[in-house]
């Protein structure tokens, strides 16, 4: 009887996808990775830091790093508009979690996407860099593209890029 | 409790009782102590270890602790010299014993057996002495003290005392050495019914003729007293010996302990059942009663202490306790002290809002035991440098006596005070440089004669307090580090352009980047380019820095500073644009109106009473945006022997800055220690000054490098 019930569960959760909308493209990401959803406010800036660094936020008392995920993709600065939201993630480094938050347009919904809807992302035009995008999927006659958060919002890579910034 | 637990508990226990046995011997051997003194406590030591092991079947501890044991057993019953020789033997098995208590944690570092073999060797060759003329020492020589009686001792041997690890016959072989054991009588309790190989069934029961006292009999049944039933019921005799020893003031309990009657932990079960009496309100009964009834002394001699004693009170000095708690215990209630605070902050803020002076009030008496609370859970925290101290000296034995060279180490405030998780990180940043001063620094004997200098090296550690701060001093008085050698070494090894001018300090700092050595031959101890590098690391990791000053042949002085915690501090809160920055209070001195009409643009420092004061504009440095207020203010800060301006534009007081450490992604940003979160819900950032001014040194001296240098490093850009 639990098995009935608990199989299709794991199953579904397993290909739950959260999209949101960032310059008129949809992306998405695994729905485990995601925290929460907050509106856009508080975030204080950080001196010295390159612009895919918004701040931080003060989440119920926790200090919560956040990324223009625009920015991050080499392309140009998310502006904060009235559906603006920060998707708060967490990640795996060294063996914990860590806690960030993505500034988006505007998030969607979550969506039920099978493997078999997954395709391979196209070797070049997305312009991302290929590694971020985990696979392509037609939902309704409009691309949505999954990311790989981990590799989106790699500490140790945001930590270099920092590093360099800094140091010149 | 599960098995893992446990086991953490007996290695915990086992390195604390290691580091006790440490420093026992290597106080005998410095002679600053007797081995009379100290023989009880190092036998304890590895008798404990030896019995805690058994529980959880480590059999090579158990065997190789076994001998050490019989050894130390040796030397207590004055059987065995204690030799400079033997010293040096049991230092060496207590390396190895550490080791194999550190292999069950991480069998990675499993123990060298060879060693263990060959200490084991060793040893033997003193419980076997090669055939000496006189017999070995027995009962019948044992000293048969003319003037006493006979104690009466029954053991009721517990079912669990072999599965525990336990060897009655141990027991007597030890008694023997108290004095002469007569008509021993055993017999068998069968009393269940069923009958387990593996349980004990015996019952002793003898009479001992010794001048121990009661303590020293029962301690030889120590580790069986809670399985098993032991009693010992002292000699007729030693009523005068209670008449002699009962003072005007002292109590009945403790006439009764110091004339040997007594041991303290009969007293203490005594004292413990009268007190629950009293509490359940039952007519509490006199002590010497309780006393009889257990078992413990016999009527004679509680009235004879009693005639003795007189009816006075006194207040006797409590006993210094102490109590072991779970760390992540601390770190817990210190993690929602830091919320209170917080929380405590946003409160103050909204009162702040009503004119309501009965409830400001109130509230700043509820701040002031905040503030309290705080800086007593912190306190929790702080234990003594002492014990990192303590593993140094034996690095210094070791290693001098490996390298051949004759060194005094001298310690300093070794009671001062920091928290117990920077004790642990220090540990191995202070061995490196303690290594490195004996090895590279302090010159061989020959040498330091060739310059004049007394055959015998000086190291000095040294610990203080400072400006709330910690710092620690490792001096040396030997070669001292040599510029040219480095800076030649530096550009041999690829870490420093051929054309680069710097100053003695930033040369010195050289030492600590990753694959710098200078030592020409590689020795075990040290020379492998691992090790200084690591020391800078730990020590930033620690929100610390570390200097170096040095003259040639007259030494070398590492300066390790440290803050004082790492949870909780008083800050000062300042904006610079939207930035709200806070300043440790403990680093201010005053603060100062900026007059910037006053001052050319072109230079940063200002005049402070006659004194040049160099100041750091924070919005340029930290690059926050925006526009520059027509007021500006001056924050005078100290750390050390340094002082500096930092130009801030509005001052907002003082706050308790539970310190968040930023995000590892962060890590290389210069002059911002961590984040806090404040009364208002902003976050701020908490300035690490002494980086703050290096990193503006830093870039101070790129701006102004030779000409040549700057385009070319702008070419690479």
């Amino acid at each position: 009887m639990n098995d009935v019930v608990l199989d299709p569960l794991h199953a579904s959760q397993h290909h739950q996808y959260l999209t949101f909308v960032l310059r008129d493209e949809c992306f998405a990401v695994g729905i485990e990775a995601v925290k929460e959803i907050i509106e856009y406010s508080g975030v204080t800036a950080i001196p010295l830091m390159p612009d895919f660094v918004k701040g931080v936020l003060n989440l119920r008392g926790e200090v919560v790093p956040v990324i223009d995920l625009s920015l991050r993709f080499g392309k140009s600065v998310t502006q904060i508009q009235k559906r603006s939201c920060i998707i708060i993630l967490e990640i795996p480094f060294e063996q914990h979690h860590v806690v960030l938050g993505v500034v988006v347009d505007a998030v969607n919904e979550v969506l039920d996407i099978e493997p078999h809807q997954i395709e391979a992302p196209p070797t070049f035009g997305a312009k991302i860099r290929a590694q971020f995008i985990k696979g392509v999927a037609n939902i309704d006659e409009q691309f949505v593209i999954l990311l790989h958060a981990e590799k989106v919002l790699s500490v140790e890579e945001m930590a270099s890029i920092i590093e360099n910034v800094i140091e010149q | 409790m599960d098995m893992h637990e446990a086991q953490l508990l007996f290695i915990n226990e086992a390195e604390e009782l290691l580091d006790v046995m440490e420093s026992c011997l290597l106080e005998v051997e410095a002679g600053d102590a007797t081995i009379d003194a100290h023989i009880d406590a190092i036998f304890r030591a590895a008798h404990t270890i030896k019995g805690s092991a058994g529980l959880f079947g480590f059999d090579a501890i158990v065997a190789f602790t076994h001998s050490v044991e019989s050894v130390l057993e040796q030397v207590r019953a004055d059987k065995l010299e204690f030799t400079p020789a033997l010293a040096e033997l049991l230092l060496d098995c207590h390396r190895h014993m550490v080791q194999m208590i550190q292999s069950i944690a991480d069998p990675e570092l499993a123990s060298d057996k060879n060693q263990g073999t060959k200490l084991l060797a060793a040893l033997d060759v003193y419980l076997h002495p090669p055939k000496s003329d006189e017999p070995l020492t027995d009962t019948s020589q044992a000293p048969i003290p003319d003037d006493s009686g006979h104690w009466s001792i029954h053991i009721d041997y517990g079912r669990e005392v072999f599965r525990d690890g336990m060897d009655p016959c141990s027991q007597l072989k030890f008694l023997q050495t108290l004095g002469q054991v007569d008509d021993v009588r055993v017999t068998a309790d069968f009393s269940d019914g069923e009958f387990d190989p593996e349980c004990c069934y015996l019952r002793l029961q003898m009479a001992l003729i010794s001048s121990a006292d009661k303590q020293q009999i029962e301690e030889v049944f120590e580790f069986i007293q809670d399985s098993s039933k032991v009693t010992i019921s002292a000699p007729k005799a030693l009523v005068n010996k209670v008449q002699a020893c009962a003072e005007d003031d002292a109590r009945l309990g403790e006439t009764l302990v110091n004339s040997g009657a007594l041991t303290k932990r009969e007293l203490e079960m005594a004292l413990a059942e009268q007190r629950r009496a009293l509490q359940e309100n039952r007519q509490a009964e006199a002590l010497g009663n309780m006393l009889i009834k257990q078992g413990a002394v016999d009527k004679s001699l509680v009235s004879a202490a009693l005639s003795k004693q007189k009816n006075q009170e006194h207040k006797r000095p409590i006993d210094l306790q102490f109590l072991k708690v779970d760390a992540r215990k601390l770190d817990n209630l210190i993690g929602l002290i830091g919320e209170l605070v917080t929380a405590g902050a946003a409160n103050e803020l909204l009162i702040g809002q009503l004119a309501h002076e009965k409830l400001q009030e109130s509230f700043a008496g509820m701040t002031l035991l905040v503030e309290q609370i705080r800086d007593a859970a912190l306190g929790l925290r702080m234990v003594q440098i002492g014990e990192s101290f303590g593993r140094l000296k034996r690095i210094v034995r070791d290693v001098s006596k490996e390298l051949g060279k004759d060194i005094n180490l001298e310690v300093l405030g070794a009671e001062t005070e920091l928290d117990k998780s920077m004790v642990e990180k220090l540990s191995d940043p202070l061995m490196h440089i303690v290594r490195n001063a004996i090895d590279h620094g302090i010159e061989p004997q020959d040498v330091r004669i060739y310059k004049g200098k007394p055959s015998q090296g000086q190291l000095c550690l040294n610990a203080y307090h400072e400006a709330g701060a910690v710092v620690i001093e490792i001096t040396d008085d030997g070669a001292g580090l040599d510029p040219d050698r480095i800076r030649a070494k530096a550009i041999e090894n690829g870490i420093l352009d051929t054309d680069k001018q710097l100053s003695k300090e930033d040369i010195y700092k050289l030492i600590f980047e990753p694959g710098f050595s200078t030592a020409s031959a590689i020795t075990n101890l040290s020379g492998r380019g691992v090790g200084m590098d690591v020391v800078k690391r730990n020590i930033e990791e620690l929100r610390g820095q570390i200097s170096i000053a040095s003259d040639i042949n007259q030494g070398t002085r590492f300066r390790i500073r440290l803050p004082l915690t790492l949870a909780i501090i008083d800050g000062f809160e300042v904006t610079v644009g939207d930035a709200h920055l806070v300043i440790p209070v403990n680093m201010i001195q005053e603060c100062l109106a900026f007059d910037a009409e006053a001052l050319a643009v072109e230079r940063d420092y200002l005049n402070l009473r006659g004194e040049v004061l160099p100041f750091v504009r924070v919005r340029d440095i930290l690059k926050i945006p925006g526009q520059r207020l027509q007021r500006e203010h001056v924050v005078v800060v100290q750390f050390g022997e340094n002082r500096a301006g930092l130009v801030v534009e509005t001052l907002l007081g003082e706050l308790q800055a539970v310190i968040k450490p930023l995000n590892k992604m962060f890590r290389a940003i210069r002059g911002i220690g961590g984040s806090t979160v404040m009364g208002s819900g902003d976050i701020g950032f908490i300035l690490d000054v002494p980086q703050l001014i290096e990193f503006t040194m830093h870039k101070e001296s790129r701006q102004c490098a030779p000409a040549s240098d700057k385009s070319e490093k702008e070419k690479h850009e």
